[in-house]
């Protein structure tokens, strides 16, 4: 298996009046072809901010002050912008945030999922273009008939699926999916979800599916990072981070999350709230919401090390390991 | 003891009889309605004290017209409330609207809009004593720091004098709750108050809310798309479908054994937190419609896997199934009583 996107300490800090605020802090990882990460944080914890760093989508204070992000082994970081613009759509595309509102109301779908194709294969006419909107739309489980129509004329469940659609017509490497279905209600999110799996599985592209949800994560992702404060708090399979979370608070989230499959469980709440990234302090950031938190953790940034094979975990602390620890105590 | 408590738990708060709320679909401001969307279409239930009623149901179902309707804050189509054997149904005189809404509340979505930006935190939980003219400004003030204790925003003294924008959006879901509860109601209505919310936080809001409602004796209705929620939240759920109720039941009973093809699609929809756990999802066709002047018939006819010629003649009454579990589908006919 070949890397397609490796992640090396990458930082990404905005600078505003009040100060820095480290929304990307030493994030590390790797996507390999075919595989379908999951990226999972509470918001503001820079999820996005590290997807919109992959794709150099900076806002104007933003900054990437450190790190390398490694596209088929090509430094993305230190590319020019016309350089990037090739690889934007055709090797990394993205599924952006509230897909309804990033369908522009006044052209038809069909011509702006043309207009992406033409923009980024100039030899490429606008027939053959239309031909393959035509494979892209049966593909994703529209009638190629609607094509010609506008997005208010869609439901919410098609404009998702005209985005998807969208972010496949360069045939990109990679696809990052960023909350993909959190507006739309649980049957199409379904729909869309098993989707999006079967294209991935069928065109063994790399996806990277960001989301506050574990549920959704759960079922698309095969590697899980959990994200807090602007740092990976722990990476690993799915089955590992469900099962035998390490850190403290995926240990949390895991059991405060509710599910109707299984028994009833006693909801655990994790005290506090997140911290402010801004002017982020240089300790542990969960210490003041962990119940395992000693001395240790109040004075030094816990190292992001492998504590098992390709379990990668940022705690002076791990829980699960050789004994049972829950966090009821 | 024990009977004054049961006593208690018997008694029903909030009757409700063939509600329905239509909204008339005008071509121009000045032309009468031809047809009407059928938000609310025919519901029944009651609620007892200390109850928690979910209505869950995808969105567009016509739940929070049910939860705005039930406070009286949209006017009923057609139909009968009862609170407290009292009908409310009208409010005609205006001692009868301020003794209803001094009872009943509505915790809102969305935290960051429900709050007035320009005014203060004691402003916002003591607006509800303001216009029923309840105690002194000493009295309010105390009130108002004893119930922002009990949502957990301490020290209250800290936080009477700030603005909305100075909280995050945990503490401003507290908040609100705070303003609901602050005149003591019998009746709250939440509309999905944790949507908007962190998981971590949200949690911590649900528990609180459990609490609340366990300590004050409320009826609550709690209106959430999230079926994992309901489950940790209501005591009953009402399943909705286009302004129609097709199936209602205590809350464990209908999520491990759904009885409507539409509950079984929307609960094998729901994504499970464990990815060794494959799920097994019933699929349906088509979306979600609009009620406009619908016709007598099942309103999940054209999506149902399971539809017969029957379904699309005529419209399946409610079977009680028994256990108080009932379901609009001709299916169950032989179960219902």
């Amino acid at each position: 298996m070949s890397a397609v996107l490796e992640v090396k300490d990458l930082k990404m800090y905005y600078s505003t009046k009040q100060g820095m605020v480290k929304a990307a802090d030493g994030i590390s990882f790797t996507v390999n072809q075919g595989e379908s990460m999951g990226l999972v944080g509470e918001s503001g914890c820079g999820k996005t901010s590290v997807s919109m760093s992959i794709m150099r989508l900076l806002a104007e204070n933003a900054k990437i002050v450190g790190g390398q992000i490694l596209f088929k082994g090509q430094d993305i970081v230190k590319l020019k912008e016309e350089e990037m613009n090739k690889i934007r759509w055709a090797g990394i595309a993205m599924i952006f945030q509230a897909a309804m509102n990033s369908l522009n109301p006044v052209y038809r779908v069909g011509d702006q999922i043309i207009e992406a194709i033409l923009a980024h294969e100039p030899d490429v006419t606008f027939e053959e273009a239309r031909e393959r909107v035509a494979e892209l739309y049966k593909l994703v489980g529209l009638d190629p008939k609607r094509m010609d129509n506008y997005p208010h004329e869609y439901s919410g469940g098609m404009k998702q699926r005209a985005v998807i659609a969208m972010s496949l017509a360069c045939n990109p490497d990679l696809i990052i999916a960023d909350e993909p279905t959190t507006a739309l209600d649980v049957i199409v999110q379904d729909m869309i979800l098993k989707e999006l799996s079967k294209i991935q599985k069928k065109l063994n592209m790399s996806m990277i599916y960001i989301s506050h949800d574990i549920a959704v994560i759960a079922e698309v992702a095969e590697k899980i990072a959990i994200m807090y404060s602007g740092k990976i708090v722990e990476l690993s399979d799915a089955v590992t981070i469900f099962k035998k979370p390490a850190h403290p608070y995926t240990v949390g989230l895991m059991s405060s999350f509710p599910s109707i499959h299984g028994e009833k469980k006693k909801l655990v709440t994790i005290p506090g709230e997140p911290p402010n990234l801004l002017n982020a302090p240089d300790h542990c950031r969960f210490a003041p919401r962990c119940p395992f938190a000693t001395k240790e953790c109040w004075e030094k940034t816990p190292p992001y090390e492998e504590i098992e094979p390709n379990h990668y975990v940022a705690c002076f602390h791990p829980q699960n390991l050789r004994k049972q620890v829950s966090i009821n105590g | 003891m024990d009977e004054a408590k049961s006593a208690v738990a018997q008694e029903t708060v909030l009757k409700v009889e063939h509600l329905k709320k239509f909204f008339p679909l005008r071509k121009s401001p000045f032309s009468r309605a031809k047809s009407f969307l059928h938000a609310v279409d025919d519901l029944n239930f009651e609620i007892k004290r200390g109850e928690v009623l979910g209505l869950v149901g995808e969105s567009g179902c016509g739940k929070t017209t049910t939860g705005k309707t039930l406070l009286r804050l949209y006017e009923p189509t057609d139909g009968k409330i009862t609170f407290l054997g009292k009908d409310v149904t009208h409010l005609k005189s205006a001692q009868d609207r301020k003794w209803f809404h001094s009872k009943s509340q509505m915790i809102f979505q969305d935290p960051f809009e429900s709050l007035n930006p320009r005014k203060t935190i004691f402003d916002i939980v003591s607006e509800p004593m303001n216009i029923q003219n309840e105690g002194s400004l000493k009295q309010r003030e105390e009130r108002v720091m004893e119930i922002l204790k009990r949502v957990g925003i301490s020290p209250p003294d800290a936080f009477l004098w700030r603005y909305p924008h100075e909280l995050s959006g945990g503490q401003r879901q507290r908040v609100a709750i705070a303003r609901a509860l602050v005149m003591n109601p019998q009746f709250v209505v939440a509309d999905e108050p944790t949507s908007m919310l962190d998981v971590s936080i949200r949690t911590q809001v649900m528990t609180l809310m459990m609490d609340l409602i366990a300590d004050m004796h409320m009826t609550f209705i709690y209106i959430t798309h999230d079926l994992a929620v309901a489950r940790y939240m209501t005591d009953h759920i009402a399943v909705m479908y286009l302004g129609r109720m097709v199936e209602y039941g205590e809350t464990e009973d209908v999520i491990q054994n759904p009885l409507h093809p539409y509950t079984k699609a929307l609960i094998s929809a729901v994504p499970i937190p464990d990815p060794e756990f494959k799920r097994k999802s019933l699929q349906i066709k088509g979306g979600i419609g609009k009620a406009i002047d619908p016709p007598k018939i099942c309103r999940f006819y054209e999506r149902c896997p399971f539809a017969t010629e029957r379904c699309g003649k005529e419209e399946p009454p409610l079977y009680d199934v028994g256990n108080g579990h009932k379901v609009a589908c001709f299916l169950y006919e032989k179960d219902g009583k």
